[in-house]
């Protein structure tokens, strides 16, 4: 519980302060735009579909790759470890897709105000299980190169291939177009699948993990 | 606590770091861990930390250590500069980290000493000089009072002040919180006074495990007449010898027999101790190529 209490508290709290900042930016992005050209999407959606997934896979790297040596080091087991962190996995990403939402809905807000036109963006449950599976991903990959060095090399493909699964039918992504309609058929099920890429990272983390050594650093 | 190591090997791909290691620690004294550089120090103490799963059986107060929550609360392994913190993190989160994580830590203990070394809480530990960091390292090895603290060379980088203050430090608290504490270290003689048990190693292997007192009293330094010196060592295991002119003084290695002490009488010679680290280097010094 120590250590789900302090991955979250400090790297929730970060997170928030990171989306507060780039929410920001991203407003005095579409003001100065707005001054040269129709502002005709919504900048939120590019930066939360785009960039806080890359955010939120660092984030779960560095639970991995920093914070696990560190707990070991102060004489917790690695088990111990990820069951906090697959609990704070939840935790984050749920916290990212409510940050997400609100700068939608601010956003939109703007966007009345102003007469500017977007286009439709995901849902909270969207979000939430793309985050998830990014996080839980970021863990896989930080696991198998602190286990194997750049032979986890060969985990690129498998953590892509489960990447690129809740963004499919996420507005903005792009992913891998030419099976949309896998998706479609399948309609709000899709997100069983998000959740099952989400399970799939993780149980490879803890497998992979629960031999990690803890090598010598620099500090 | 009491350590029991039984079979360990600790292999890096091709590279064998610790052979085939056996040994017990029976406990509650300050152990010197010596060897020379590449000998296996810091993959046994990582093997005994339970930071790398070990091949063999490492135990401690008969409960295997790797992934073992009770076994891991009692152990506090500091390597070179400190594990247990991130360089991005400042002094006092590091030292939060310990009092959030650890049920032994002893936070104002941990003020004090980071006091004492004069480690600033709100610098971030990436940037300390190695010596803060490397005090950082023991503030966390002592404040955790675990009971297996291991300190691998976390002096280095130290100036003899604050290495002066380190060794009063770790003995008053080891009066008054009796532990197993190991320490590897490379400045033997600063140390020697401290340590009451040695294990040294050597290419992986054990080389010898022995009370520092019994070690001591296995080499003599021997001084006196040249071709007196020379009569007396006939026969025995020569380490080293020094001459200035008519005078010379010779160090062996094994005890003297009753006859041995009449006989140097006899002769007029003077017999003294041998400091740990000439012993430590001849017990280490390859032979033949090899060691």
């Amino acid at each position: 519980m120590k250590i789900f209490r302090h991955l979250t508290t400090t790297l929730v709290l970060y997170g928030a302060i990171v989306a507060a900042c780039v929410f920001l930016a991203v407003l005095a992005a579409e003001f100065t735009l707005s001054v040269f050209a129709d502002i005709v999407f919504s900048g939120w959606m590019l930066v939360t579909v785009q960039i806080a997934r890359w955010f939120v896979l660092w984030v779960g790297v560095y639970a991995i790759h920093n914070v696990l040596p560190i707990a070991i080091a102060h004489g917790r087991t690695r088990r111990e470890f990820l069951g906090a962190a697959t609990g704070f996995s939840v935790v984050f990403a749920l916290a990212m897709a409510l940050l997400a939402w609100l700068g939608f809905l601010v956003e939109g807000g703007v966007y009345d105000l102003m007469d500017w036109r977007s286009h439709p963006y995901g849902s909270v449950l969207a979000y939430f299980l793309m985050f998830l599976v990014w996080c839980g991903v970021g863990m896989l990959l930080a696991a198998a190169f602190g286990r194997w060095g750049y032979g986890a090399a060969l985990v690129l493909p498998f953590g892509l291939a489960l990447a690129v699964v809740p963004g499919i039918t996420m507005p903005g992504t792009g992913d891998l177009p030419f099976i949309r309609n896998a998706p479609t058929l399948l309609g709000d099920g899709w997100h069983l699948v998000s959740l099952g890429a989400w399970a799939v990272a993780m149980v490879a983390t803890w497998a992979i993990a629960r031999d990690l050594p803890v090598r010598v650093r620099s500090t | 606590m009491r350590v029991d190591v039984q079979g360990l090997t600790v292999r890096y791909g091709s590279v064998t770091a610790v052979d085939d290691m056996s040994f017990s620690l029976s406990g509650n004294k300050i152990y010197g861990l010596l060897g020379r550089n590449g000998s296996g120090k810091t993959s046994l103490m990582s093997a005994l930390a339970g930071y790398r799963r070990p091949i063999g059986s490492v135990q401690l107060d008969g409960e295997p250590v790797f992934e073992n929550a009770a076994a891991m609360r009692q152990v506090c392994l500091v390597r070179h500069a400190a594990d247990a913190a991130d360089k991005g993190d400042k002094v006092a989160h590091v030292l939060e980290y310990g009092a959030a994580w650890r049920d032994t830590w002893d936070n104002p203990y941990a003020l004090e000493l980071t006091e004492l070394f004069k480690i600033p809480l709100k610098k971030k530990v990436g940037e300390l000089s190695l010596g803060q960091r490397s005090a950082l390292g023991v503030v966390i090895g002592l404040a955790s009072r675990s009971p297996l603290t291991m300190l691998d060379e976390s002096h280095l980088g130290m100036d003899t002040p604050t290495r002066y203050a380190f060794y009063d430090a770790l003995l008053s608290d080891f009066m008054a919180h009796p532990r197993t504490i190991i320490i590897s270290t490379h400045l033997i003689e600063e140390l020697a006074s401290l340590l009451e048990e040695l294990v040294i190693i050597d290419s992986g292997r054990l080389v010898l495990q022995e009370e520092a007192d019994v070690l001591r009293s296995r080499g003599t330094e021997i001084t006196g007449n040249a071709a007196d010196v020379d009569e007396f060592t006939a026969g025995l295991t020569v380490l080293s010898e020094k001459s200035l002119g008519r005078t010379k003084s010779a160090m062996v290695f094994g005890q003297l027999d009753d006859s041995g002490l009449v006989r140097a009488r006899q002769l007029g010679l003077e017999l003294g101790p041998i400091a740990l680290q000439d012993l430590f280097v001849h017990l280490t010094e390859p032979v033949g190529g090899k060691r």
